[in-house]
């Protein structure tokens, strides 16, 4: 019986004060909300600390309209302008690395994920903070796509990148968060943290778990404010959602969304959302923010097929009539919000 | 219902008549109803008990929801008008071009999240068990 009590006040303790930290903080343009479980107060606002100020830097380095000041564009927004001369340049490291990887992922999709197309995003209006809806210019968005920018026209020779296509500009939009996830993952694990969970504008990665239990996921409904849905998300595994309703603006009645078809260079229609869950791998993070791309751009007979080209085997689309279908890994893992909901599921 | 010289006479056990025990099912029955009823109610929909706001990285506050009020807040690019009412919790107001924060409406269950990306305020609703740790969107 004693101990009967003494569990029992362990427990109620436990309760009034677990050893979570938790932050929230704005940077690419959208919020960064870290968890870390299992560390004390302060050293985990230290590295919390330390993971979003590494963040800024990068988002600052990699913006792909704002300068850092006054007449002194981004180091992207300088590539991106020698680019458009035909000029070489100089660039660090760390960026050659990602240019290596986003062509090679790039070439892989055929070109549906394709973060050469920084000027058909421009026209379209999606490259300011505060966007609004746009003229829809037919012209000069045929014009984009036939100049075909891609991101094999670029060229590495040591440290220094130039483009073959003046046509090239670099939005990594669809590639730094991921990039940024497995950055702080990796920093995480390096400092001997074993808990925590990274979420940059919806792209999450899990360290360990959350106590005894693993990190819990809720899904964001494309059309309602609730989760559609929650997951368990395992250590090492990452989710990522491509969604219609976070950057958008309605004309005439039609929706046109961010996430740009780079064959036809017009939003695409026809989905509200596609979530991506992908195993642990050191390129976990950049893959649940790249892989759901082409499974959101490609039309319903072809999505199967689109997840094939990551491997992606646990996947959700809510298309635009609202129909949602699941890969029957994924249906396995769903806990959904609404015990009546209607689905497919993927064989 | 029950006749009070009974009811005191039930106190003995020896002299508990059959009357009480159609009493007693009654009870019980109603309690069950009313169990069953609140379990409904209270606990399979999740209401949120409150709701915390925050502004840029830090927590600006916390409410209950059972109170009506309504909050001004300074944002980054201005001010927002965020109101409580009944349980639930909306942006009634923002100065933000696009208005998604105030198109997501009402929120009441524990979970629930609506963010304002270029004023960087959000609300999230806290209840007795948070369904999920972070929202994928």
């Amino acid at each position: 019986m004693r101990y009967l009590i003494i569990s029992l006040l362990l427990l109620l303790s436990s309760c009034f004060k677990e050893p979570l930290y938790h932050s929230q903080s704005y940077v690419f343009g959208t919020l960064v909300d870290i968890s870390i479980y299992g560390e004390t107060d302060a050293r985990a606002r230290l590295l919390s600390n330390q993971v979003l100020a590494d963040f800024q830097n990068l988002h600052n380095r990699l913006h792909a309209w704002q300068p850092i000041a006054a007449g002194q564009a981004s180091e992207l927004g300088q590539l991106n302008a020698a680019f458009a001369h035909g000029k070489p340049m100089l660039i660090s490291p760390d960026l050659a690395s990602m240019l290596v990887d986003a062509t090679k992922l790039s070439v892989q999709s055929n070109g549906l994920f394709n973060p050469a197309i920084g000027h058909l995003i421009g026209t379209w209006g999606f490259q300011r903070d505060e966007f609004s809806a746009v003229n829809i210019d037919a012209d000069k968005i045929s014009a984009l796509v036939k100049a075909q920018p891609s991101m094999s026209d670029i060229v590495l020779n040591g440290h220094a990148a130039y483009s073959n296509n003046p046509s090239v500009k670099l939005d990594l939009g669809g590639y730094a968060k991921g990039y940024a996830l497995d950055l702080a993952a990796q920093y995480l694990r390096k400092a001997q943290v074993k808990n925590a969970l990274i979420n940059i504008g919806g792209n999450i990665i899990a360290i360990g778990q959350h106590g005894d239990q693993p990190w819990r996921v809720g899904i964001q409904h494309p059309r309602a404010p609730t989760a559609i849905a929650t997951l368990d998300l395992p250590d090492g595994w990452a989710i990522g959602t491509s969604g219609d309703y976070q950057r958008y603006f309605m004309r005439d009645g039609q929706r046109y969304c961010h996430i740009i078809d780079p064959r036809s260079g017009y939003p695409a229609p026809h989905t509200q959302a596609v979530t991506v869950l992908v195993p642990p791998s050191v390129h976990a993070g950049v893959l649940s923010d790249v892989a759901s791309k082409p499974i959101f751009i490609e039309t319903a007979e072809n999505r199967s097929k689109a997840a094939q080209i990551f491997a992606i085997d646990h996947f959700m689309v809510v298309d635009a009539q609202s129909t949602i279908t699941v890969s029957k890994q994924l249906a396995k893992k769903l806990h959904w919000t609404d015990a009546h909901v209607k689905f497919a599921t993927l064989p | 219902m029950l006749n009070l010289r009974r009811y005191l006479k039930a106190l003995n056990p020896k002299l508990m008549t059959p009357y009480l025990f159609v009493g007693d099912c009654l009870v019980l029955l109603a309690s069950t109803l009313l169990v069953g009823y609140l379990f409904q109610t209270l606990w399979t929909n999740e209401h949120a008990a409150k709701v915390q706001i925050r502004l840029g990285d830090k927590i600006y506050a916390s409410y209950s929801l059972n109170q009506q009020r309504e909050i001004h807040i300074h944002g980054k690019l201005g001010d927002a008008v965020i109101s409580i009412a009944q349980g639930k919790v909306r942006f009634a107001k923002s100065p933000c071009t696009m208005q998604y924060c105030v198109h997501q409406g009402w929120l009441s269950q524990a979970g629930q999240a609506a963010i304002c990306l270029p004023n960087q305020i959000s609300l999230e609703l806290i209840g007795a068990a948070q369904p999920y740790d972070t929202l994928n969107y």
